[in-house]
């Protein structure tokens, strides 16, 4: 049957064809059309956000939590540049969001009109794919497009631009569903696996180092197997973090700048590498020369271009980490590396860290764990606390914790919460933020609250944008220069929303407030007064090896390397 | 082996897909030595060749990482040494009337040609290598040189290995 569409409407009924149920936006002139149509389709739950970069994070949270597109709407203009840090978020750790963005009418395009901006320049070093819809008779292709390309190969944004009169435009209309599929990730298995199963047979000390690569191909089966297998220990990076679970005898930990001093050391000691999923960031490798070098390096990826980018290789095994994964099993001895992880075991220290009365992110994310009985996804923002989130708390099942680790971005924790929370309903979802981040989009509550979205904040308030003022107590001779951050009364805020808060001032009071705040129904906030100065330890000072860990409170101020 | 390497790119007739491709090697802070773009035979697909002064290795990368632009159709770095690679430049001159005849001579050594002539002002076309075309740029400076425009390089790899064009188109003709 075929009938006469608006492109607004075409785009509501292809969203929907493909699977959409959910979108993160904020209405504005160039995107008026598309609202219009919205409420036609009620199927198409909208989130009005309070600020469109909450709307690309929350479809970033909603994608890293499903493995589909997450899509977020913004009117063109601030709308569009709203959405960037977002995008590059999601493009620094291959997330697959898809932005539409309004732009103004093609006859205005090019002038400079009202609310202009290039919005496919500017993000297009932070897109997979971007397209100017400009006819309606290709918008229904170029959105199945979009949602295929973000989530095929290796994930990545997509931004689909659309002018406001091809939105009004009328075209004919046929159902036709699924044109466009997305690719399947490329199957076999690559050439030299022979080399990599002879490697991994002779090697004395061999290391597995599991990126986000396991979580985007689900490999955690078959990780858990090659591990078990071979006894070969297992570090996670920061995005590889519950793609093993976290109290297996064979996980080390998370290796680099904030990696433990035994990772660490393991890496510096091993003479084999079995790198899968990750990219050998500069915050995981330190400085690159002192990197691992006895080791030989098998490198598993998705992405071509990665394998060597960074680090030296021996094998490049390029296809999808399960795939080249079960292939290992098929040809890989039993072995156990006992003396190998002995060794390791030798390297572990004592933690350095010093916190009043229990009052220490362990005890806090401990809480947080028993209150939700091991059931809970955690969503970090960036900075001191993302770094205790991911080291201290202990996930058991696979993709529970969500953090922006390649860009980093402060601000990301609530939001990507707000999407997690649409995807996993059965489950508290935590956002833990620390004061300078939480701070950054706690406007969001208000979105929670209007779409009632139970999402649990916590936030460690420590009165600094704590890792940096660590920085500058290390290496920037203690002038705290801008780091001192004042907070709002949370609980009064919290209640200025109208929802759950608590100020969580000593140790004892930790496990209520946690359980209360699980307990509650909708959004809740606990705010944690935590040690003003603790620092994160161990750290690896930019620009050095891994072998040259700063273990505990420097005696000296150093000063940065130039 | 020193000397600009040359990544050769099988790329779709659209500006964002071109300007993707270019940005690709701007971000990336490749040493571009020269950029030439042109159709093919295929209707809709260019290509592109990038000269690059880096290494084997840098240039194999830079095709890796553009063949992952939606709408490249194929990249390839060519091995130093398998390159062949040629480009064109003419040459706008206002010789002395008394050396026209000197000119010519030179013009006919380096098998190249006058395209063009006015009152007192003649362009003349040469094609070869890059060396070539350089030394023969020199060898016209003595005939007062207007202008001179460039196409910078395109690359073939010597013997039988060819792009090769997955044949579906990737972006809908009409993209931006
Ligand atoms: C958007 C953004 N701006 C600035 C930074 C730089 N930065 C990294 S960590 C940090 C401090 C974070 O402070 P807070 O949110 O209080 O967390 P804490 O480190 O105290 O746990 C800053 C400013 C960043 N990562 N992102």
């Amino acid at each position: 049957m075929t009938e006469t569409l608006t492109g607004s409407q075409i785009l509501c009924r292809v969203l929907l064809e493909q699977g959409v149920d959910v979108l993160f936006g904020y209405p504005g002139g160039a995107i008026m059309p598309f609202y219009h149509a919205l409420p036609e389709y009620p199927a198409l739950r909208h989130v009005l956000v309070r600020h469109e970069q909450a709307a690309a994070h929350a479809a970033d949270g909603y994608a890293r939590a499903t493995g589909r597109a997450g899509v977020c709407v913004a009117t063109s203009g601030p709308g569009a540049t709203n959405l960037v840090t977002g995008i590059a978020t999601a493009h620094m750790d291959s997330t697959p969001v898809v932005a539409i963005t309004g732009q103004v009418p093609r006859a205005m395009m090019g002038r400079d009109a009202f609310q202009e901006t290039d919005i496919i320049g500017i993000t297009q070093p932070i897109t997979k794919h971007s397209v100017l819809v400009d006819d309606v008779d290709r918008l229904a292709g170029a959105v199945r497009e979009a949602l295929a390309i973000a989530v095929e190969g290796r994930p990545g944004p997509v931004l689909v631009d659309i002018p406001k009169d091809v939105q009004q435009a009328k075209t004919e209309w046929r159902d036709q569903h699924a044109a466009r599929q997305p690719a399947p990730r490329p199957g076999g298995v690559p050439g030299p696996l022979a080399d990599a199963v002879r490697l991994l047979a002779e090697a004395e000390r061999p290391l597995i180092m599991a990126g986000h690569g396991i979580i985007l191909s689900g490999a955690y089966e078959e990780l858990r197997a090659l591990a078990e297998r071979t006894g070969i220990p297992v570090i996670t990076t920061l995005l590889g973090i519950s793609g093993f679970p976290e109290s297996h005898p064979l996980h080390l930990g998370m290796p680099g700048m904030h990696g433990e001093v035994h990772v660490n050391r393991a890496i510096q000691q091993a003479d084999l590498i079995l790198g899968i999923g990750l990219r050998f960031d500069d915050r995981v490798t330190g400085n690159l020369a002192g990197f691992a070098r006895h080791a030989k390096v098998i490198h598993v990826e998705l992405d071509p271009s990665e394998v060597g980018k960074n680090v030296a290789i021996d094998v490049g095994l390029v296809g999808d980490a399960r795939d080249i994964l079960r292939a290992l099993l098929d040809d890989v001895a039993p072995r156990d590396c006992k003396a190998w992880r002995a060794q390791i075991a030798d390297f572990m220290r004592p933690r350095q860290e010093s916190f009043r009365e229990d009052l220490s992110p362990g005890a806090i994310l401990g809480a947080i764990d028993r209150a939700a009985e091991g059931r809970c996804t955690i969503v970090s923002d960036v900075g001191q606390h993302q770094m205790w989130v991911a080291k201290l708390f202990p996930y058991r099942r696979p993709n529970t914790h969500l953090t922006s680790g390649g860009l980093g971005t402060m601000g990301f924790a609530v939001p990507a919460a707000m999407g997690a929370a649409l995807a996993r309903p059965d489950e508290p979802v935590w956002a833990i933020s620390g004061d300078g981040g939480f701070q950054m989009n706690m406007q969001e509550i208000a979105t929670m609250v209007q779409e009632g979205i139970p999402v649990k904040m916590a936030v460690f308030n420590n009165g600094y944008l704590g890792m940096v003022r660590q920085w500058q107590q290390f290496f920037h001779g203690r002038r705290y220069s801008a780091t001192p951050i004042w907070s709002p009364d949370y609980v009064r805020l919290a209640e200025a929303y109208g929802i759950f808060g608590r100020r969580v001032e000593r140790g004892d009071e930790v496990g209520d407030a946690v359980r209360a705040a699980i307990a509650h129904p909708g959004p809740a906030l606990v705010e944690f007064l935590i040690e003003q100065e603790a620092n994160v330890f161990p750290m690896i000072p930019p620009g050095a090896s891994l072998s040259e860990p700063i273990e505990g409170e420097p005696t000296e101020p150093r000063l940065v390397p130039a | 082996m020193s000397g600009p390497r040359a990544v050769t790119v099988l790329i779709e007739d659209h500006l964002i897909t071109l300007s993707r491709a270019v940005g690709l090697i701007r971000r990336r802070n490749l040493p571009v030595h020269s950029l030439a773009v042109g159709p093919t035979d295929a209707p809709g697909v260019s290509r592109l060749t990038i000269m690059l002064q880096s290494d084997d290795a840098t240039a194999g990368r830079a095709a890796q990482h553009l063949q992952k632009i939606i709408g490249v159709r194929d990249a390839t770095a060519i091995p130093a040494g398998d390159a062949v690679a040629r480009e064109i430049a003419l040459v706008k001159l206002r010789p002395p009337p008394e050396r026209y005849a000197e000119l010519l001579d030179v013009v006919q050594l380096y098998h190249a040609a006058v395209v063009d002539e006015s009152a007192d002002v003649v362009i003349v076309e040469l094609t070869g290598s890059e060396a070539f075309v350089l030394s023969c740029i020199r060898a016209l400076e003595r005939f007062h040189i207007v202008e001179v425009a460039r196409s910078g390089a395109v690359a073939l790899e010597s013997g039988a290995a060819e792009l090769r064009m997955s044949t579906q188109p990737q972006l809908e003709a009409g993209a931006t």
